[in-house]
């Protein structure tokens, strides 16, 4: 049982697998997807096994656990490692079983954003009908937080479609401490949002504070920005 | 809690880069998970990455609370089917966790 590198316990697992099967539908499964620890282990399978897998005996599909259906475990274990605590172990077969979940987090969440569609005789899935589903799935804890996380990507679209970025300092917010900035980061997502109270001044909360959240932004989120974006603090520590 | 905890993923996960979970692949299971699953928005796929980082997060918060009530250090299946029954919102894997058992690889 690996416990040190998530990782490693997976990778095992599939070396099993490998060894087990054919190493053909292991082959199928890597092909398909152009990923990092799959087509490692991919490549490790086949030479393995050695015969010229090409020809047509597909193991039982019980037996073989075809990767692109899941996230890929790395990423898995590497969330579930920051909500537990250090000491903490995670068994193979619970890394699995949460990969598995999730994958059927969102079959079920994309099944009931589909039939909105349908039945709204439209042809594709937004992201308003996945928040919806979710709120009407019951998972209704996680539609404020996903609905900033969302507008929040929307204004970085925008903002690196209408201008390059600007300084940040630029915005009149003096937290005096590093702060990140922009364009090298124009990823959608992960802009800093409401955190109350998180601050070492770290973040430059812009926008959220001037609603009046107050929070420890010393206020300073000035100016007219609707939207700090592509700013985040890597030191904040914030659980 | 659980809203700081969402919260803090915003910040935190910024530094590994610009997503925990791949979008890609994220589209694939949408595509899978039902006849007539056509056309995806873009803004989708990174909605869920983020809904994906809290899921498992809540589930894994979950199980370890049952793996710390068995005085054991290490989060095991059992935990994990356990946390889902006793929770109503993870009623939709009640049939995965239990099948898993018959699927056991070893």
């Amino acid at each position: 049982m690996e416990h040190g590198g998530g990782s490693g316990g997976g990778f095992n697992r599939f070396y099993k697998h490998a060894k087990s099967t054919s190493g053909l539908s292991i082959v199928y499964g890597g092909s398909s997807n152009s990923n990092n620890s799959n087509g490692f282990i991919n490549n490790t399978a086949s030479t393995n096994n050695g015969n010229a897998a090409n020809s047509n005996t597909m193991p039982p599909p019980c037996t073989v656990r075809e990767q692109d259906q899941y996230m890929p475990i790395a990423n898995v274990i590497r969330i579930m490692r920051r909500i537990l605590p250090t000491h903490a172990k995670i068994s193979d077969d619970a890394k699995e079983t949460i990969q598995e979940c999730v994958s059927e987090y969102i079959s079920f969440i994309t099944g009931e954003a589909n039939e909105r569609c349908q039945r709204e005789q439209r042809k594709t899935i937004t992201a308003e009908d996945v928040l919806w589903a979710m709120g009407k799935l019951g998972f209704d804890d996680y539609v404020e937080p996903l609905t900033v996380f969302l507008n929040r990507y929307r204004e970085n679209e925008n903002e690196k479609t209408s201008l390059r970025a600007e300084p940040v300092l630029k915005r009149g917010i003096d937290y005096g401490s590093p702060i990140v900035m922009a364009p090298p980061y124009g990823q959608p997502g992960f802009h800093v949002g409401h955190h109350q109270g998180i601050f070492d001044g770290a973040t430059a909360m812009g926008g959220y504070f001037r609603d009046g959240s107050g929070g420890g932004a010393g206020g300073g989120s000035s100016s007219s920005q609707a939207s700090l974006t592509n700013n985040f603090d890597p030191f904040v520590q914030y659980k | 809690m659980r809203q700081a905890g969402s919260y803090s993923g915003i910040l935190i996960s910024g530094k590994t880069g610009p997503h925990l979970l791949p979008l890609a692949r994220i589209k694939k299971i949408m595509k899978k998970s039902g006849d007539g699953v056509k056309m995806i928005s873009g803004e989708s796929p990174i909605v869920f990455s983020k809904a994906c980082e809290m899921f498992i997060k809540e589930l894994t918060q979950r199980s370890w609370m049952v793996t710390m009530q068995g005085k054991r250090r290490t989060l095991n299946k059992e935990d994990v089917a356990s946390a889902v029954m006793a929770t109503d919102l993870f009623d939709f894997l009640l049939n995965l966790v239990s099948e898993m058992d018959t699927s056991k690889s070893s």
